[in-house]
């Protein structure tokens, strides 16, 4: 799980150009968007789940309500790959 | 003999949000936040709600009570100052702070109202981004939008038949404002409380039932060879508007996942006004005026500017775009591009202009550019010369106040993504070369 959630970090750092950030920045449990967080936006959550969906080989169809709660931190991501994949 | 249901009972019209409502339940949701508006004076309301159900229970009762509604820029409670508004209907009452604000809630009774009938006078506002430094107000009587979500009827509601609505853009703009709720309020499908930001959203609300998913280029141009998308013979209809698709994203859809996505050429001035699918490279460029929809070429300083006259025009006749256009033999025409200096970045209308105005204002703020910068994803860029006090502080501090002063007005898609400090900005003599200094000052690591 540890690993997983470094392995996030980093990605969410590549995948979307993130600048000033290093993985140590990003507070597993912090949410991803809106205030006090990261401050990602909506298409940052679109870019950050298609490239979830390739390299986890995971399947996001979940209602809305779901799919904020999965992409609400690091840590509920790594939960949710978890889950699929042993699921 | 089929016994039929009565009309207003059983049938969903909000799917998604913290429960399922049927017509009934918006019924008394429009009732309930009536009696709430009527307690209260004000003449001029904001109605901010993240929920597209009771945004639409909202309008409609504002709508019915004679009041002006304010519809903000963004969300946020920035950019509702300088508006004039006297109280805000919200479902996020703990963002508004310093404004009169009063919360939607849900009716306790199962009685059964009439349907609401709007006041076709009712004064709605839309801001957007002018040319200017300061967001446009852009007025619209309740009878225009009423109009514009008949002839979206007309023109394509019988492909949708009893498709649900579901979107992947805000419906605080006028394409989500019409697309997303007042269209299907007006036809009787039911519409989703939320918007999609993921494909596997759209997936699973296709999955219960056919849907008309409306949605924008930022959106669909980022989901590769279509994979994402639900199979087309669950959508009834794909709607884009915002900005044009890229040509590739639309040929994809076309040909790949097997259903065109029907786009929309319009403004918050014009409402919809033409309507273009994919058919080929040869008829790419060319769209055709939306039925009922006349619109013409008028030369001014800039060249020969599209001017159109839709239902959203209605009572104020002819109304320039932000476009240069040509029309074909056929009564159709090509885009040439932007007359103004409007720019269009992910689908949202913006003016840097503005947005560094509002930059200005910041206290440790001496001097400030904007700029897009290129790139895989395009993002704004700020380069801020710092008060010369200020200039000790450590970066990463004073990057996440400035971000957050911007967060106060603007949403998170406009937030300089990328910050530069230099004492003084590149010499301004030249525009283009500043222009060029300003983007080499991102290529380095700052």
């Amino acid at each position: 799980m540890n690993a997983l959630i470094e392995e996030l970090k980093q990605l969410i750092i590549d995948s979307l150009d993130l600048e000033d950030v290093t993985a140590a920045d990003i507070d597993a449990k912090a949410p991803l968007f809106g205030n006090g967080g990261l401050g990602l936006d909506s298409i940052d959550a679109l870019e950050l789940g298609v490239a979830i969906q390739k390299k986890y080989h995971v399947k996001l169809d979940a209602n809305s309500a779901d799919t904020r709660q999965h992409f609400h931190s690091v840590e509920n991501l790594a939960k949710f790959i978890t889950s699929q994949q042993t699921g | 003999m089929a016994i039929r249901q009565p009309e207003s009972r059983a049938l969903p019209q909000v799917l998604g949000g913290r429960a399922p409502v049927d017509r009934a339940g918006f019924r008394r949701r429009v009732h309930v936040l009536r009696a709430i508006v009527d307690l209260h004076p004000a003449r001029r309301w904001a109605l901010v709600c993240d929920d597209a159900g009771w945004f639409g229970a909202g309008l409609l009762a504002l709508a019915g009570r004679g009041r002006s509604i304010v519809l903000p820029q963004a969300p946020q409670a920035g950019s509702l100052a300088g508006t004039g508004i006297e109280a805000v209907l919200t479902d996020r009452p703990g963002s508004f702070r310093d404004f009169e604000t009063l919360a939607v809630a849900e009716p306790s009774d199962d009685f059964q109202p009439e349907p609401p009938l709007p006041d076709d006078e009712t004064r709605v506002e839309f801001y957007t981004s002018g040319s200017s430094g300061a967001p446009k107000c852009v007025p619209k009587a309740y009878l225009q939008l009423r109009l514009e979500v008949e002839a979206l009827e007309r023109q394509w509601g019988a492909a949708l038949g009893d498709a649900a609505v579901v979107g992947t853009v805000p419906h605080h703009h006028l394409y989500g404002l019409l697309f997303r709720v007042l269209w299907p309020l007006s036809a009787g499908r039911p519409f989703a409380a939320d918007m999609c930001l993921q494909p596997g959203e759209l997936r699973s609300a296709t999955a219960a039932r056919r849907c008309a998913v409306v949605s924008s280029p930022a959106f669909l141009s980022r989901l590769t060879d279509h994979a994402g998308l639900p199979p087309a013979a669950q959508v009834a209809g794909l709607f884009s508007s915002g900005a044009p698709l890229p040509d590739p994203t639309a040929q994809a859809l076309g040909e790949g996942w097997g259903r065109a996505a029907v786009e929309v050429y319009g403004s918050t001035e014009t409402g919809g006004v033409a309507w273009r699918a994919w058919d080929g490279p040869q008829d790419r460029p060319w769209w055709t005026p939306i039925r009922g929809v006349a619109a013409e070429l008028r030369e001014d300083d800039a060249g020969p500017r599209l001017w159109a006259r839709s239902a959203c025009t209605y009572a104020q006749d002819w109304m320039p775009t932000g476009d240069l256009a040509r029309f074909g033999g056929d009564g159709r025409f090509m885009l040439l591009g932007r007359a103004d200096d409007v720019l269009k970045f992910e689908d949202k209308r913006v003016s840097l202009g503005e947005m560094r105005t509002h930059l200005l204002q910041h206290p440790a703020v001496a001097e400030a550019r904007l700029l897009l910068l290129p790139g895989r994803r395009q993002h704004i860029g700020a380069v801020v010369v710092l008060q010369p006090e200020q200039r000790g502080a450590e970066r990463g501090e004073t990057r996440e106040t400035l971000r957050a002063w911007m967060a106060e007005r603007y949403e998170a898609l406009l937030i300089p993504r990328k910050w530069r400090f230099p004492d003084a900005l590149p010499d301004n003599a030249m525009g283009k070369t500043e222009q060029a200094r300003l983007l080499a000052l991102f290529e380095d690591a700052p």
